[in-house]
């Protein structure tokens, strides 16, 4: 178990993640950025996502449902952050 | 059936990351082989030496085309980008279904494949695995991503058979225009370096291990103080062409394709067999309609290991005496192995082109199994008008492709 994080060192450590792993400058990482249509996301990238995550936030994510339900960068924010509140304290 | 031309030629090699200075380094005597640092962590591994090429511009791929690639499949899709510029091949022929991919290699990216057991074996572990191993990490990788990245919708195919991969990937290149099924083929091979693909020669006894301490003197092919191969790694690709489309456009020609074989050994799974080597060239001539004594140069497998060098000479004797000039080029970038065929035939056209025979880098002193055939051991002037190239693959597979030059 990690250090609590901030909802700021949240955001910019998913940030990392995506600029890190798929190349998509930080410029064009708003909340509101579907994953699909603005940052061009596939399926297979999404695999890739979540393995990505839960190597930053040290949390097994993999068979979570709520994964499907991801659609825009905020959901991202807003999915690391519930796993916090239920006590899977993520350590970037 | 239809003739059979080359009209393009790409290379990342380990002299360079173009055929210019894959064929400038050969021309000028370099060794790519250097001693790799790190290796020596492994225990048991006494091969310390190799021929790397160099990863770069990768970047210049757009990202969905190089997550599915490994070093191997970066550097076939260069050298492919290569070839088609070089043949002046523009992109609306990719997607005719008129032209083929065949890019043949010993097996998937091995860093992909060694990351991709590290991370799942220690703890029996799949959830640390990324989409992409998988399409780095299978046979058809090279043939797979440069076919998708280009939008290639001819026949795509990998022929694996460890060292003849290329030159089969070209022989079947070369059936599939001469029988009208494709108007033209890219194809040839590619190959990666890693410490375990050495390893896997290593336990075979069948690396160089004297020379760690001073690697351009090794692989030594044919020579008395040869001891064993040495890896290297890159891509190279041909582009085939049907005769008369490549007139009808006024393509450069390097060489017409006359005559190929593949064949079994069907005696020892890793060692060569003398006769079938014979038969295999024999074969590849007579495709032709040529004889031994039309050949002007014979580029050889050689690799240098003990036993391979022996039965290759011998049979290169038996078929060709004493009078055909004959070299490897594997002192020179090492063994790139499934891209061997497809680089060593690069470098060949080259010769042809300029009329010289490059020699056999570090062969001093011909070894007493290795004689009896016309060993080159200086650059020859020499014109010519067929050569013939030859790769023997572990499993006994053999191959040999004879190429012809074009008179105006």
């Amino acid at each position: 178990m990690g250090a609590r994080m901030t909802e700021q060192e949240i955001r910019a450590a998913v940030d990392d993640v995506l600029e890190d792993y798929f190349e998509i400058e930080r410029e064009r990482l708003l909340p509101e950025a579907s994953i699909f249509e603005d940052l061009e996301l596939d399926s297979l990238d999404i695999v890739d996502l979540v393995v990505a995550m839960q190597k930053k936030f040290n949390v097994r994510i993999r068979d979570d449902e709520r994964v499907r339900d991801i659609r825009t960068l905020g959901d991202i924010y807003q999915f690391v952050l519930t796993l916090q509140e239920e006590g899977i304290s993520p350590a970037a | 059936m239809k003739r059979v031309v080359i009209t393009g030629l790409g290379a990342i090699s380990p002299l360079g990351n173009d055929v210019p200075s894959l064929v400038a380094g050969v021309e000028q005597g370099k060794s790519a082989v250097q001693f790799m640092e790190g290796w020596d962590q492994y225990v048991g591994l006494r091969s310390l030496v190799a021929a790397p090429a160099e990863l770069r511009n990768e970047k210049a791929i757009p990202r969905k085309s190089r997550r599915s690639m490994g070093r191997m499949s970066i550097f076939a899709l260069q050298a492919t980008q290569q070839a088609l510029a070089d043949a002046g091949l523009g992109e609306e022929i990719l997607s005719s279904a008129r032209l083929g991919c065949i890019i043949g290699s010993t097996m998937g990216s091995a860093t992909s494949l060694s990351e991709t057991f590290e991370t799942m074996l220690p703890e029996r572990d799949l959830s640390k695995l990324t989409a992409m191993k998988f399409f780095q990490c299978v046979s058809h990788t090279a043939a797979m991503n440069v076919a998708h990245c280009l939008g290639i919708t001819g026949w795509v195919m990998a022929t694996s058979a460890a060292c003849a991969s290329s030159l089969q990937a070209i022989g079947t290149g070369y059936e599939l225009v001469r029988m009208g099924r494709q108007d033209l083929v890219i194809c040839g091979g590619a190959e990666e370096l890693h410490p375990t693909v050495t390893a896997s020669f290593d336990i075979l006894l069948a690396t160089s291990t004297g020379y760690n301490d001073d690697p351009q003197r090794t692989p030594r092919p044919f020579d008395s103080e040869r001891d064993g191969l040495v890896c290297g790694e890159g891509s190279g690709i041909i582009v085939l062409e049907e005769y008369e489309r490549a007139l009808e456009r006024n393509a450069k020609i390097y060489a017409e394709v006359v005559g190929y074989h593949t064949g079994g050994s069907g005696q020892h799974v890793s060692q060569s067999g003398r006769e079938a080597i014979v038969d295999c060239m024999s074969a590849a001539l007579s495709g032709a309609g040529l004889s031994p004594g039309d050949v002007d140069y014979v580029s050889a497998h050689g690799t240098a290991t003990r036993h391979g060098d022996e039965v290759e000479a011998q049979a290169i004797g038996e078929v060709f005496g004493e009078k055909v000039p004959v070299s490897s080029l594997k002192g020179y970038f090492g063994h790139t192995l499934g891209a061997s065929g497809a680089l060593e035939l690069i470098v060949s056209l080259a010769m042809m082109g300029r009329g010289v025979i490059f020699p056999t880098l570090n062969l001093d002193h011909v070894d007493e199994g290795c004689k009896g055939v016309g060993h080159v051991m200086a650059p020859l002037r020499r014109d010519l008008r067929v050569v013939i190239k030859n790769c023997f693959a572990f499993g006994g597979i053999n191959a040999a492709l004879v190429c012809r030059r074009l008179e105006d």
